[in-house]
């Protein structure tokens, strides 16, 4: 009962928390990224498309990292599948 | 398994066109909207369509397993070329003032390897679970 109701207390702090957040930003919004990518990422990276831009020029070492995640979880659910009498 | 003759016979049409798509989108990644994950993932659709065409066919998995290794490296290598050139890593390895036309080759190169790489880990994915299932 006790850790119901402070999960629940938590949640609604939480929830308070973020409709502050939200209503604040939507005041005053930073665009000085947002308009980096715009008007730059043409001349950048020769990518029309400004998220193909991002993910495989300025943050690459990001996807690098997403295709190793898939080779890690692809090995795993190999070493799962194998019977014990087998050799990986 | 035994899998319905529509489906087979819709399967059988649909095959080529799945692939042809998925190669678009990867292709094109730099210009509409894709890349080359979601095209991996729509190539690697094509291939669990064709185990609806031919259920028996054994794939052979440990040849999968040391190709996508191998296009990982190719990967990482490709994208590490740019420590000679620039002196950054994991940036496009031509210069800032080349012609944009030029530049595009670096993405559509870089998206190809990422599109066959998961596209065989999502194969190797669900070839696992059906060998397991069998």
């Amino acid at each position: 009962m006790i850790k119901k109701s402070m999960l629940i207390l938590m949640l609604f702090i939480l929830l308070i928390i973020f409709i502050n957040i939200s209503f604040h930003a939507i005041n005053n919004i930073d665009t000085s990224s947002k308009d980096y990518y715009l008007y730059n990422t043409y001349s950048d990276t020769g990518s029309k498309n400004i998220v193909t831009g991002i993910y495989l020029d300025y943050r690459l070492f990001d996807s690098i990292f997403e295709a190793s995640i898939l080779i890690i979880a692809v090995s795993g659910i190999i070493f799962m599948s194998k019977k014990d009498d087998e050799v990986l | 398994m035994k899998t319905s003759e529509i489906l087979e016979c819709i399967s059988r049409v649909l095959f080529p066109f799945i692939l042809l798509y998925g190669f678009y989108i990867i292709i094109n990644g730099h210009l509409t909207p894709g890349g080359g994950f979601q095209g991996g993932a729509i190539l690697a659709t094509a291939v669990l369509i064709s185990y609806f065409i031919y259920p028996d066919k054994i794939r052979d998995l440990n040849l999968l397993i040391k190709l996508e290794k191998y296009v990982f490296i190719i990967i990482l290598l490709f994208a590490s070329a740019s420590l000679l050139t620039k002196g950054e890593i994991f940036t496009s390895f031509l210069p800032i003032d080349t012609n944009v036309n030029l530049k595009s080759v670096f993405l559509v190169n870089l998206n190809l390897f990422i599109g066959i790489k998961v596209s065989i880990g999502l194969i190797l994915v669900f070839s696992t679970f059906i060998e397991e299932g069998k």
